[in-house]
């Protein structure tokens, strides 16, 4: 850095007499928690965020690993299954055409949409604290929607004809049904995950450079070094990485909507009582940042004890993080009320029938309240209840904010809830519509669970080798928010500091 | 290898093949003959004289349109020279008929490049409306049955068609005069089979005949008979009844003659407008039953009571001219006098338009009774006739049974039937089949009957039976036309026709059945070949109808038959049930138990598929502590009811329990014809037996039967698991007088409909609609459909729809692309005791805005400017959400492989090593031979001659639904742009009859269909949506469907007790609850009674 002119701003100018600038430092109880705490300073962080992606592998690590390689394999196993014999070996049902696999489609999308609010949003809100999480949430989303991708690409009949989907010119001369709303999914997810593998690529440039930097083998230098694209540091990358990092920000944010926006019009373009709602769009948006949060959360609450890392993902963090859960939960909840009111206010008897003897009257207070049979959906509708509307009111108190375990807890529950979410707006709605006599019930069959639990293996396979061969947290950007970072700050320049 | 030489053959020799080069026997004469087969006849005199003779044969069919019936022997690929009238790729069609115990149902087969492939009704036939029951339908597949008898047999040893027959003629040798030679046969309503039995009678005039029927329906007949003094039989004139009253007579569906029945029924239900007289039923039953369902007022009473019921209405229709014991009979029935009195008002008030049913379960006093109040009434001759009929001289199955006991049968001939399966219990069959010292049986499946190796002593000869499409016959209906049963195809397993077994045993110079039918036909039609001919084409011989006989009513008979009638026995209660066995609706006695067409279809009444239940009341089920179903119900699709133990005397039998709305209490309804223990790959586990606990003392009714619970659970399947309407109105009902007060009633029982303002998005149908030439639309008058379920057979047929097996159903993946949705109402404390029944069939309404196609992402279910909704199979990859945003729920989806893999295999992954069918892994066998699927060889082979060449088979992964038969229409419009040829006539009309019938619809004995051009205001549909009681099944969605309902109309009495607990139908007051208003305006009060 370069060294600073020592005059006061304005006292080189002839004749000027004035008294100098004195900037007081503001009280104690208005300072802000540093985000990266004990003043660690900037070679610590190089040093630590590199150390996980270098050296041999812990042992939990490689535990870990092979259980979800098997889960993984047996996600690939149920597929071939599946592909081999029929969609029949799911639980699916006429009239409930989608279960499982839709459920978890779209849950596995709302997952994916925390890493690039964190990334996208925040940036261009200019909240510092995403620093430390942003990479690990972004490759979080990848993964994601990678598992997400796999369901409405199985969940076809005829998988081998799921290019038809694709506005392919063809000798057939046909074109997809643009008026589909699956169409529009086949658009928004793709564009979305390019988008965001774009993103997290261009954010891990400036980090690779490191890794390649701090290589001790050739082949590492070579495998970071080709990914890095010859990143030098230079003051021109910079500027360039910056601009491109905004406009990709730019770029992504209105796609942070839009995806599950388009995701809610699966169900909200048709007519069933339950899908039919105008309120889908916004509600689902929230509902997925609610449970992307919460991934985050899950993952990130044990990582930072296990990998070292409170000094970076500090407490305030999971703080912040559980504040964006409570308020995005809190419009879950506010969304599942309006649903209600919405059923009865417009004196719909389908819709009414659907919320109240599918979904809410449970066997035990509302049912025997209401004299009406038990709705045969009553536990999911209770569960996502629970878990989406009463769980995050906890996160009000700070002690429970602040105690690790509990967060983890909760954020477990979240996503369990956002799961139910689907399935109940998936599967209930389905399952008694407007005719009677085809109502039905749906169950999961074995080749559902095995596949929804393969898809886990999937994603952790993914992020435990993310984990050991990429920067967990973006390197440079943390360092730009230290306080070593800022030359205005006590312990800015270069006053003191590491040798970076 | 040293070749063997012929003398004086040199030099190097070529041979020609393995078998000259062995120079066998064979191989020489087939060289000297040069054309294998047939040609060197020629040579020979005496068969050069029957080549002529089949020559001359084989013309006089060539100038009939028969001649696709009989096809060269060889089977040669590609025409050599192609066949007159043959057009590649063009169906025929031929007349035949099914024989049905004493009747026949006359029918149409469509025959595909030689196979047959659809059976639809003869609608010239006189005695017929151009429908077909379910079962009559049904037959074509038991035609390809991969599993019927296909070998000739001696104790269980094949032995060759010659060898087998030979053996027939050898034992005719020994029988002498017959003495010990004893035939059981099933009923037959055949003019040449009563010719062959006299002719094996004169040849063995001390052989005894004996006839068995299971399910014997010929009781109506029998009471007649005595009745009259004469051979004669009941004809129902249901179309010229004003009131009808069934005692426990299902007559829509398990008696004779059914389709008949629901076809002129149907014609006294229909109503064009509100000025139409409209005919009133009433059924007094123990079961629920179709026409329990169907009717207008139903009295539920256990089996004990029906004639004590009938005794009273007898003795209230026949006053002062009743017999003082009539009275003490009636006298149980007291209790049911609120009923009895305003239906025998209403009977007498219509007079000679009324019309008393007695059903075939009913014993003979209460039949003379039946038969005693039409006379009172002033039905005969109006709305019942009697017809002369051959009598009936053959013994029954208890003496047979009772002459082998005693070892005074040595030769037992059985043609058709199952009696080891399905004789009366007490019998003991089994043993008593193996005291006879040979048995010949001829038989459709192996089964039962057949020899099994535990039979130690006797001789058994197994011949396999033609199936009745590969046969010629003839048979009579119900009225006695006499029609043919013309073969379609040469037997396929060489099998046998009993009257071809007959004629051999008679010794009859010839034994073919073409022959003995040509025959008969000589002695009935005369001799003239054109008449001959004339008689195959339309499929009866006109004028072959028996007249209504003039029988002399013998009303002095009664009262001695009365007086030998047991009072009954105390009120049944939870220790002492009553039983009821009954025909069941698809698998009669148990002969088409390996149809899987019928064993797929749901039961009309239950719902229930692949099994028979126990079928007790709601009461009775409470109090005997079984678990409510609906319990159940509302968790899961499937569901694990009881096992139940019924013990009559010392027999037992298990079944699971279904708790059967409208049944009465204290009786449990045992359906026949499952259970079977022998039989093919589809009936195998099918229910239980419960003729296992019938005996020749109660074939139908029996009572003191307990009830045990066993604590095991059985899965049943059904197609409907939600019995309520819910007060949605699907089906919308009002009673006659709400339908003339108000005719548009079924208009008004909806939500209210969105305004329409401007679309945003115009139809494009819109504007396709003033180009097109048609526009095809549907109507289905709820009024006349009974729930027969004839049309969904007829739709499986046409559409080439699979079967989907018993654990698909379960978890409601069958295919059926049209069904029949059954809604229970009920009101009162007990909802569930007496409900009112409403039917509904449920196919793709082709919306005109339909809501499955803008959500497709492939466009592969799409609209023409026909206004059909049209789906492009190969198109469809699979997404399911056209059926998930369809609010009729009528698409199907292919989950597997259907067509192609076994139904009990379906999960196995093709991938799976271990799947070996065949002695190959599974992927390499289908690398080699992708057609087959894993089906094993002989099952495919037969499986897929069954399809129709006209309708593609749907492949897994593929969504499929209503076409309004497609194929069908394409058809109808190539024949008029052919016919038109320069003209530019190419638009369809019914004026001239070339809008084509809809599966469905060709099937449908009651006409509830319509199909046509609604863009014609003068076609029958288009004439159908015009009336008041015409609505849409959820309109208030906008979706615009080319297919409406004719609202249901209830003809009650308004001085029946419970008419005068509610006056609207059941299902009405939850409308009003759910919708929150009126549809009907109300007079007075609406009902007093809580729902």
């Amino acid at each position: 850095m370069a060294e600073a002119d020592p005059r006061p701003i304005g006292t080189s100018l002839p004749g000027f007499q004035a008294a100098p600038l004195v900037v007081h430092a503001p009280p104690v109880e208005l300072e802000r928690e540093p985000l990266v705490a004990h003043g660690r300073g900037i070679g610590w962080l190089s040093d630590t965020i590199a150390g996980v992606a270098e050296g041999k592998p812990a042992a939990w690590w490689k535990i870990c690993f092979g259980i979800s390689f098997t889960m993984m394999l047996v996600c690939f196993g149920c597929v071939l299954y599946l592909m081999s014999t029929g969609v029949g070996v799911w639980g699916l049902n006429h009239p409930i055409m989608w279960g499982y696999a839709i459920v978890n489609f779209v849950w596995w999308i709302g997952i994916g949409h925390a890493g690039t609010l964190i990334s996208a949003i925040l940036f261009l809100l200019r909240q510092k604290w995403r620093t430390s999480i942003n990479r690990a949430a972004e490759a979080m989303t990848i993964f994601a929607v990678m598992c997400a991708g796999v369901f409405p690409l199985i969940h076809i009949g005829r998988i081998w004809l799921g290019w038809w989907l694709f506005p392919i010119p063809n000798s057939n001369g046909i074109w997809p049904q643009f008026r589909s709303p699956l169409m529009w999914d086949v658009f928004a997810v793709s564009t979305y995950f390019t988008v965001s593998v774009l993103f997290w690529y261009m954010g891990l440039i400036p980090d690779l450079a490191v890794m390649r930097d701090r290589a001790r083998t050739r082949i590492r230098k070579i495998g970071y070094g080709l990914f890095a694209l010859g990143w030098t540091g230079s003051n021109r990358h910079w500027s360039n990485y910056e601009k491109a990092y905004l406009i990709l920000a730019g770029l992504s944010t209105p796609l942070v909507l839009s995806v599950h926006s388009i995701v809610s019009l699966d169900f909200s373009v048709s007519q069933l009582p339950g899908w039919h709602t105008t309120i889908f769009p916004p509600y689902f948006v929230a509902g997925a940042v609610y449970s992307g949060f919460g991934m985050v959360l899950t993952l990130l609450v044990p990582l930072r004890r296990m990998l070292k890392l409170e000094d970076i993902i500090t407490v305030r963090h999971v703080e912040l993080m559980c504040k964006v859960t409570l308020l995005t939960g809190s419009i879950v909840g506010y969304a599942y009320a309006m649903e209600f009111f919405i059923a009865w206010y417009s004196g719909n008897p389908y819709e009414k029938y659907l919320f109240i003897h599918n979904r809410a009257a449970d066997p035990y207070i509302i049912g025997p309240l209401m004299g009406i049979k038990a709705a045969p959906y009553w536990w999911a509708y209770w569960t996502m209840i629970i878990c989406n509307v009463v769980v995050p009111q906890l996160f009000w108190f700070k002690k429970v904010r602040t105690c690790m375990i509990v967060v983890f807890v909760l954020s477990i529950l979240v996503n369990i809830g956002m799961w139910f979410e689907r399935f109940v707006i998936v599967v209930t709605s389905l399952s008694r519509e407007f005719i009677p006599s085809n109502w039905g019930y749906y169950s999961p069959s074995p080749v559902d669970i095995l596949q929804f639990l393969g898809t886990f293996g999937l994603f952790f396979t993914f992020f435990l080798l993310f984990l050991r061969y990429v920067p967990l947290i973006a390197i440079a950007e943390v360092k730009g928010v230290t306080p070593q970072a800022d030359p205005h700050h006590p312990l800015g320049g270069a006053k003191t500091g590491g040798h970076h | 290898m040293k070749t063997p030489l012929t003398p004086g053959q040199i030099g190097p020799k070529y041979w020609r093949s393995l078998d000259e080069l062995a120079g066998t026997a064979e191989f020489q004469q087939w060289v000297a003959r040069e054309f294998p087969s047939g040609a060197s006849e020629l040579l020979d005199p005496v068969s050069r004289r029957k080549f002529v003779k089949l020559m001359s044969a084989s013309f006089l069919l060539a100038g009939l349109g028969a001649t696709g019936c009989r096809r060269p022997v060889e089977k040669i690929h590609p025409f050599a020279r192609m066949p007159e009238d043959y057009v590649h790729g063009q169906a025929q069609y031929f007349a035949t008929a099914m024989p049905a115990r004493r009747g026949a149902i006359p029918l149409v087969v469509k025959s595909s490049d030689g196979r047959p492939t659809k059976i639809e009704g003869n609608s010239d036939h006189p005695d017929s409306n151009g429908s077909a029951d379910a079962a009559a339908q049904a037959a074509v597949l038991s035609l390809y049955d991969p599993d019927r008898a296909t070998r000739y047999a001696r104790n269980g040893e094949i032995c060759t068609r010659a060898a087998a027959l030979d053996g027939l003629t050898a034992l005719a040798a020994t029988l002498g005069s017959g003495e010990g030679a004893a035939f059981l046969l099933e009923q037959s309503s055949s003019p040449s089979r009563a010719r062959m039995q006299q002719a094996v009678g004169a040849r063995f005039p001390k052989a005894r005949w004996h006839v068995y029927e299971p399910v014997d329906l010929d009781m109506p007949r029998t009471a007649a008979t005595m009745a009259y003094g004469k051979p004669v039989a009941p004809y129902y004139n249901l179309d010229k009844a004003q009131t009808i009253l069934a005692l426990d007579c299902d007559f829509i569906g398990s008696e004779q003659n059914a389709t008949v029945n629901i076809a002129r029924f149907a014609q006294g239900r229909g109503l064009a407008s509100k000025e139409d007289a409209m005919s009133r039923l009433y059924a007094v039953e123990s079961l629920y039953t179709l026409t329990g369902m169907n009717a207008d007022h139903r009295l539920r009473v256990a089996p004990g009571m029906i004639v004590p019921v009938v005794a009273r209405l007898a003795l209230n229709i026949m006053g002062d001219k009743a017999d003082g014991k009539l009275a003490a009979l009636s006298r149980p029935a007291e209790a049911h006098d609120e009923w009895i009195l305003p239906c025998v008002k209403d009977l007498k008030a219509t007079g000679g338009k009324s019309l008393v049913m007695g059903g075939y379960r009913l014993p003979l006093p209460a039949h003379l009774l039946v038969l005693a109040m039409n006379e009172a009434l002033g039905a005969k001759d109006q709305t019942i006739e009697f017809h002369a009929v051959p009598e009936a001289v053959e013994e029954d199955i208890s003496a047979l049974a009772k002459d082998l006991h005693a070892g005074k049968v040595q030769t037992l001939v059985i043609l058709g039937g199952n009696p080891a399966y399905n004789a009366p219990a007490d019998l003991g069959w089994a043993s008593a089949q193996a005291k006879a010292k040979t048995v010949v049986r001829l038989g459709y499946h192996e089964d039962e009957t057949s020899w099994n190796p535990s039979l130690q002593g006797v001789t058994q000869w197994d011949l396999p039976a033609a199936h009745f499409l590969e046969s010629w016959g003839d048979a009579r209906t119900a009225n006695g036309t006499l029609s043919p049963i013309q073969p379609l195809i040469e037997p396929m397993f060489d099998g046998l026709t009993e009257l071809e077994v007959l004629a051999i045993l008679a010794g009859a110079e010839k034994t073919k059945p073409y022959d003995i039918t040509r025959e008969t036909f000589r002695a009935i039609g005369g001799p003239s070949e054109n008449d001959w001919r004339k008689y195959l084409h339309d499929g009866y011989l006109a004028g072959s109808a028996s007249e209504p006989a003039s029988a002399q009513y013998k009303a002095e008979l009664l009262p001695p038959i009365l007086a030998l009638v047991k009072e009954p026995a105390s009120a049944p209660g939870p220790e002492k049930l009553e039983v009821v066995f009954h025909r069941d609706s698809k698998m009669d006695d148990g002969r088409h138990n390996n149809n899987g067409w019928l064993q797929e279809l749901p039961d009309p009444v239950t719902k229930l598929t692949w099994d028979n239940a126990i079928l007790v009341s709601p009461k009775t089920a409470r109090e005997m502590g079984l678990a409510p179903r609906e319990q159940k119900q509302d968790q899961t699709q499937r569901f694990y009811d009881q096992v139940v133990e019924i013990q009559l005397g010392p027999r037992t039998v298990r079944g699971a329990i279904w708790v059967q709305p409208g049944m009465a209490d204290y009786t449990v309804g045992l359906a026949l014809g499952y259970g079977r223990e022998r039989t093919g790959r589809i009936g195998r586990n099918a229910g239980y037996n419960a003729g296992k606990i019938r005996t020749s003392e109660g074939m139908n009714y029996a009572s003191g039967a307990t009830l045990k619970k066993t604590g095991e659970t059985f899965q049943l399947s059904t197609t409907q698991s939600h019995w309520n309407m819910e007060g949605r109105a699907p089906v919308r009902e009002g009673n006659l007088e709400d339908f003339r007060k108000q005719p548009d009633f079924a208009g008004k029982m909806t939500l209210e409909r969105p305004p329409v303002v401007a679309p945003l998005y115009p139809n494009p149908l819109d504007r396709m609609k003033t180009k097109a030439l048609h526009q095809w639309g549907m109507a289905i008058d709820l009024n006349k459909c009974v729930g027969c379920s004839a049309c969904m057979v007829a739709c499986q047929s046409e559409n080439n729809i699979p079967i989907v097996g018993k654990e698909m159903v379960g978890k409601s993946r069958e295919m059926h692309w049209i069904r029949i949705d059954r809604y229970y109402a009920g009101i009162g404390p007990e909802p569930e005791a007496e409900p009112q029944a409403a039917l509904q069939p449920m196919l793709c309404q082709h919306c005109e805005a339909a809501p499955c196609e803008n959500v497709c992402p492939v466009n592969a279910t799409s609209h023409d400017d026909e206004g059909l909704n049209v789906m492009t199979y190969n198109r469809c990859v699979g997404t399911r959400y056209c059926s998930n945003n369809c609010p009729y729920k009528v698409r199907r989806f292919n989950f597997f492989d259907y067509n192609r893999r076994p139904l009990d295999n379906l999960y196995q992954s093709p991938l799976d090593p271990r799947d070996r069918s065949g002695g190959k892994w599974e992927l390499l066998r289908w690398w080699e031979n992708p057609d087959r699927g894993n089906r094993p060889e002989d099952e495919w082979q037969m499986a897929r001659l069954v399809h129709n060449p006209d309708v593609s088979v749907r492949m897994r992964g593929v969504m499929e639904k209503c076409t309004f038969c497609l194929q069908r229409i394409e058809q109808a419009k190539i024949a008029q742009k052919v016919k038109a040829r320069a003209s530019n006539h190419i638009r369809l009309s019914e004026k001239e009859g070339t809008i084509p019938k809809t599966a469905c619809q060709q099937a449908c004995p009651a006409q509830a269909i319509a199909f046509g051009d609604v863009s014609d205001p003068e076609s029958t549909v288009s004439k159908w949506k015009a009336q008041p009681r015409n609505y849409t099944a959820l309109d208030f969605l906008n979706t615009k469907p080319r297919l409406t309902y004719l609202a249901k109309i209830r003809n009650p009495n308004p001085e029946m007790p419970d008419y005068k607990r509610h006056q609207e139908p059941y299902s009405y007051d939850q409308f009003k609850e759910t919708i929150g208003r009126a549809a009907i305006e109300e007079a007075e009060p609406a009902g007093k009674g809580a729902r």
